[in-house]
């Protein structure tokens, strides 16, 4: 079956396969981040652009999905309905009245991935039908260019089948790593916020080398090359970045000047402070959803009194 | 270029000095096929560092001379002290044949990896012609621009130092995430990844980093957290700093030189009255 990668094939994948909706890839929410995976799965062939559906409340984000060739709804429902697997992808604080909303849909099928930042998984599990297979991923913006960092975590129904699966394919917009649920929000911090911090020191970088007389444009260009070619050989060699710091010292020479005024304002613990900030604040976050979730249980109670969830009680598919 | 192809040592392109800069751009030039290997030829005092080159493939030598002997393209790759002496040992064999690269300064470590950033300065005597054929040869390495003289320095000061303080940022974020209790080499991995992927998010979409800065800031969210971080910590002017300090070491570098270079003229005079200069004066060979 195109699309899924290295994806092993199962009893439910073979059964599954035949249902019109297998081989649809699902976004809740259109936005960048959405955007990007679904443009990094495309771009490495792992699902064709016209077996994706992505839904958002106003056309704004939906034409560029459109632009790629995927589908577009306006209901959020519909997503659930034709496709297995689904990614959240909405801004954190409108996420738990979303998945209110399409908790009727949800069946043991379903692959259900969200990449909110600072929503935990016991929220998205308490907000979902209790069989419901869900994962969480910790993205950021360069999967744009599938050069994305990313770490997942699983919730209490998905195995290492849904986890194996949804690497592959997220492996197609960078580097992704399973990560016990407490460090995903340690990588918004570093990796999802870095991207900010990494943009302000080339910035900066640029700008001290524009004060020292190179034209702007070029001492942009240089300067994300330098990062590039830098964190590539970092990524290479798997080097200590201090003994790659120290290899190109020249005693006397123009690096250790330069690192010199580094130490003395106080980069190093600038940017474990920002790090720590952010981490600090995805934790908040996830600590304190929004108000819909408090309101939750009761809102269930009422939806299973009316019969709409009936059909939760399907026997689960055994897995391998 | 078609009648000089015809000469014997052409194709040849010669290392003086044949340390990590000089391995870098030779690696760089025959995975791209620029050149083959067995068509460079490096000079260095001892066994240490050829033995890399051997193992390209590439042809070794004690002798400087020798490279200039055989070669018309010439990568100058000492360390910048010692390349004074080099340079008046080698005059004599100089002919207006020759391409002559000093890589002293401004090319960055990370040439090693074929995403270097470097750029390159005429001398009076190379032209259009010459740029070009480097510049061509370069690109296997990463981006090579030429840019006037005076910019060289700040390029030194920016991106061949800037891989120190890359990895320096690169450390620091790891150790912020270190201590919220990510394992260490994780850190170290996604920090990386990180600068990475955004570097190229920066190049390839050509926007301002403060344009994608503000994309990526969602309101109330965990990265304006961080900024506010930076901000008051006052990294925009540290790195500013750093990029000057470099800059303005590597031009007190330029303006006191080794004292062999003072000595120069005078050795000149000394080899020219036996007559070891006479070739210099072989008429230029005309170009396209």
């Amino acid at each position: 079956m195109r699309g899924w990668g290295g994806a092993r094939r199962s009893g439910v994948m073979a059964a599954a396969a035949e249902e019109s909706g297998w081989r649809r890839v699902g976004f809740v929410g259109a936005g960048r981040m959405a955007e990007a995976i679904a443009q990094g799965l495309i771009q490495a062939g792992k699902v064709e652009a016209e077996h994706v559906l992505a839904s958002a409340p106003s056309d704004r984000n939906l034409c560029r999905f459109r632009a790629m060739g995927c589908q577009t709804t306006h209901s959020n429902l519909e997503v659930l309905h034709s496709c297995s697997l689904v990614f959240f992808a909405t801004k954190p604080h409108i996420l738990p009245a979303v998945l209110v909303e399409v908790a009727p849909a949800v069946t043991a099928e379903h692959i259900l991935v969200s990449v909110a930042a600072g929503v935990s998984l016991s929220t998205l599990e308490k907000l979902l039908p209790p069989m419901a297979r869900v994962l969480r991923v910790s993205p950021n913006l360069p999967c744009i260019v599938q050069e994305g960092a990313m770490v997942m975590a699983r919730g209490c129904c998905a195995g290492s089948y849904e986890a194996q699966l949804l690497r592959s394919l997220l492996e197609a917009c960078g580097q992704c790593e399973e990560v016990p649920e407490a460090q995903v929000d340690v990588h918004t911090g570093l990796s999802g916020s870095g991207v900010a911090f990494v943009c302000a020191f080339s910035e900066a970088l640029a700008e001290g080398a524009i004060k020292m007389g190179m034209p702007s444009g070029l001492a942009h260009r240089i300067a994300a090359q330098t990062l590039l070619g830098t964190a590539k050989v970092l990524l290479q060699k798997g080097q200590h970045p201090a003994q790659l710091r120290t290899d190109v010292c020249t005693p006397g020479g123009t690096t250790i000047y330069g690192l010199h005024v580094l130490e003395q304002g106080g980069l190093r613990a600038t940017a474990m402070s920002a790090v720590e900030a952010a981490t600090c604040r995805a934790r908040e976050l996830s600590r304190n959803p929004s108000p819909v979730v408090a309101q939750v249980p009761s809102v269930l109670q009422a939806l299973q009194g009316e019969g709409a969830l009936a059909h939760r009680e399907h026997s689960s598919v055994a897995r391998s």
